[in-house]
């Protein structure tokens, strides 16, 4: 019997409110609606150089940006110099060797690698010979010519060029994050190493700092 | 009563409720289950990557946790990484919620909000793609998992600030990286990364299930020893006194295998549902429609038979709650043994998550917050039926008024109940329990062996077989699915 008497009072403050709920449901029901329109797809052709953030996540412009610096401060350094002198005129020899990835992302690190040994031969100062992996593949080759090429086209072995200096380093990040703002810190360190002496001739570092901002709620 | 049977569409009216009863397929699970037991994990696969459109647009984060998962048992490690790794991203998206998508779901069920997994679930994307990347021996980029998780784990410690006892650090995802750090001959990294699974374990021992993993306690010891950390070390072997430990100089010629093992399956959710007769003819047609349909109400013929009688009568309210249901495995642990042309070597492999307290903990810390969602969830909708009622009644005059507000009314709000089902969401593709063991043995040819032992000490199912050449100061990867 309390449950009835209870229900007909909730019927009573309904009769009233029968008008604005009906309006307040279709309202609310309509903004849902409009709400699930979708997004189109649209596609812009852009200059390769045109800075692209769109994530925050380390991506071609970094890597460009970073080598092409890089490179430059080293080629300005005075080793270069020096070791011009010391040779009698003779480009040192330059091979990139490792590039450790020691970041929250996972970096084509391969990418940098080959913009670092373009910015490297463009820009004429030194000698630049393959790494360690292409190396391989050549040797090969040169093994394949001394079987099956002609005699007087085929490429001698033991002819290669050691390299002077290896350029090596590292990628790392550094991470913080509160309220949907993240800040990511990228160090890339580059070092020269001198193959004979392991003496660092060189030491190179550039930092990138990136704020993302991420809104907690959108309608 | 007798006047609604002669007048209502009930036809109509079942059919309505049975198309508008949708929700996720229970079968696909029981078919990928059936398809793990005998072995076949590309049939698995296939059934998870069949039944994408049948996730739903708002649960793709979950189809690709389950397909990610499904490929890595599958041993397809690279497309397992690439799913995981949408996965990843479109879990950060979801930062960003959307209100309306909120007030649907508050209007409808909790169904309608995107799928963003519980804060152990996003962990573990970055364990399965760390362990992705460790099987397929590159470990490098196994540590850039290492490194995001390191960073998940931070931003979630200092989000559950003031709440100890919270989910807010990770055994099992902190000792991997201290594996994979070790593994890469980073022993400071590796160092911290033990430590804090020490730590992690330590402060989650009331309700994670997991102790200490002995081995663990060596890890520590090794580790300090290997950077000289002379007070750390001499604390370590204060508190594991008990434990006997090899220094770092004795292993360094030796090589590494580490398996890790996913024994049975993490817990799936159900509805529970509860009706609240707010009548005593209500009471009683609850009762007689409970009696009638029998104890399994879960069907989705049940639900509709249930939701038409209630919403003729129109004096029941429905609240759905999900319910948590274990499925404990009956693994003890796995005996893992490398059998070469010098001698075999054998180690136990220890429990290093239970990800079913897990599932229990995310559930107990969420389960006020929904049912008092769900409450007022089944107040609004029986309001906004009984408004609908009272409209449609008015519209239709005064001769047709009585039987088409009772039409609409009773259509009202048996949709109202049927639409009302608990969030049952979950990666069921995980397993109850992960085991690891490591054994480090001599350069050269092996057979791994695993067999996996249950609780009462007999084994259980089919010991695995493969064969393994390891060289000095390599560290190999292996992962097992047992299933019993």
């Amino acid at each position: 019997m309390n449950i009835r008497i209870t229900h007909s009072n909730f019927s009573i403050q309904h009769s009233a409110f029968s008008v604005r709920a009906w309006s307040g449901v279709s309202a609310l029901a309509m903004l849902v609606a409009l709400a699930g329109c979708g997004a189109e797809t649209k596609v812009t052709r852009v200059d390769s150089g045109v800075v692209t953030d769109l994530s925050g996540r380390w991506n071609d412009t970094d890597s460009r940006q970073t080598a092409e610096a890089m490179v430059k401060e080293a080629l300005g350094t005075p080793w270069l110099d020096n070791y011009t002198r010391s040779h009698r005129g003779k480009q040192p020899v330059v091979v990139v060797g490792m590039i450790t990835n020691k970041s929250h992302e996972h970096i084509n690190v391969q990418t940098f690698v080959t913009d670092l040994q373009r910015e490297l031969v463009n820009s004429q100062k030194v000698t630049f010979v393959a790494g360690r992996g292409e190396r391989e593949e050549i040797r090969q080759e040169r093994e394949e010519q001394a079987l099956h090429a002609r005699e007087d086209t085929q490429k001698a072995p033991g002819k290669e060029i050691g390299a002077d200096y290896m350029m090596k380093g590292y990628i790392s990040t550094i991470l913080d994050e509160a309220d949907g703002v993240k800040a990511v810190f990228y160090q890339v360190d580059l070092e020269l190493v001198d193959l004979e002496s392991n003496v660092k001739a060189w030491f190179g570092q550039k930092k990138i700092k990136k704020v993302v901002e991420r809104k907690r709620t959108v309608f | 009563m007798a006047a609604l049977h002669s007048t209502s569409p009930v036809p109509i009216l079942l059919l309505a409720l049975l198309l508008s009863a949708c929700g996720p397929s229970v079968n696909r699970y029981a078919l990928i289950d059936a398809s793990l037991r005998a072995g076949d994990t590309h049939r698995a696969d296939a059934i998870v990557e069949q039944a994408q459109k049948e996730y739903g647009a708002k649960n793709q984060v979950l189809y690709r946790m389950d397909r990610g998962m499904t490929l890595h048992l599958a041993r397809r490690y690279e497309e397992s990484t690439a799913v995981l790794d949408k996965a990843e991203q479109e879990v950060e998206d979801l930062y960003t919620r959307r209100i309306s998508t909120h007030v649907k779901a508050f209007l409808y069920n909790d169904t309608e909000l995107p799928f963003e997994g519980a804060a152990y679930e996003k962990t573990m994307l970055n364990v399965v793609k760390a362990l992705n990347y460790a099987v397929a021996g590159n470990v490098q980029e196994a540590l850039v998992e290492a490194r995001r998780v390191d960073h998940r784990l931070n931003v979630l410690a200092d989000q559950t600030e003031g709440t100890p006892d919270a989910y807010r650090d990770d055994g099992l995802a902190r000792y991997l990286s201290g594996v994979l750090f070790e593994a890469a001959g980073e022993f400071n990294d590796a160092f911290i990364a033990y430590r804090k699974a020490h730590e992690a374990y330590l402060a989650a021992h009331s309700w994670s299930r997991t102790p200490i993993p002995p081995m663990l306690r060596t890890d520590l010891l090794r580790i300090t020893d290997i950077l000289h950390l002379t007070d750390e070390h001499a604390q370590y072997r204060q508190a594991f006194a008990d434990v006997s430990w090899q220094p770092a100089a004795d292993r360094q010629q030796l090589a590494q295998v580490v398996v890790v093992s996913y024994n049975g399956r993490a817990p799936r959710k159900e509805d529970q549902f509860i009706d609240l007769p707010i009548s005593v003819d209500a009471l009683r047609l609850v009762l007689l429609t409970k009696a009638a349909v029998g104890p399994n109400t879960n069907t989705r013929e049940a639900r509709a038979a249930e939701s038409l009688f209630y919403g003729l009568n129109g004096r029941v309210v429905r609240v759905a709650l999900p319910r948590l249901v274990p499925q404990k495995t009956a693994i003890a642990y796995g005996q893992v043994s490398l059998i070469g042309a010098e001698g075999s070597h054998s180690v136990q492999s220890e429990l290093v998550q239970d990800l079913s307290a897990l599932a229990s903990k995310h559930f107990a810390e969420q389960y006020n917050g929904l049912a008092v969602k769900a409450v007022a969830r089944a107040a609004i909708k029986y309001a906004a039926a009984e408004g609908i009622a009272r409209g449609a009644r008015a519209a239709a005059g005064r001769d047709a008024g009585p039987l088409v507000g009772l039409l609409v009314g009773s259509l009202a709000k048996a949709l109202a109940i049927s639409t009302e089902e608990a969030d049952k969401r979950i990666w069921r593709m995980l397993p109850d329990e992960i085991q690891i063991a490591r054994l480090w043995v001599p350069p050269g040819s092996y057979e791994l062996r695993v067999r996996s032992i249950g609780k009462s000490g007999s084994p259980i199912g089919h010991e695995i077989v493969h064969p393994v050449t390891l060289q000095s100061g390599e560290t190999k990867f292996f992962t097992e699915l047992a299933l019993p």
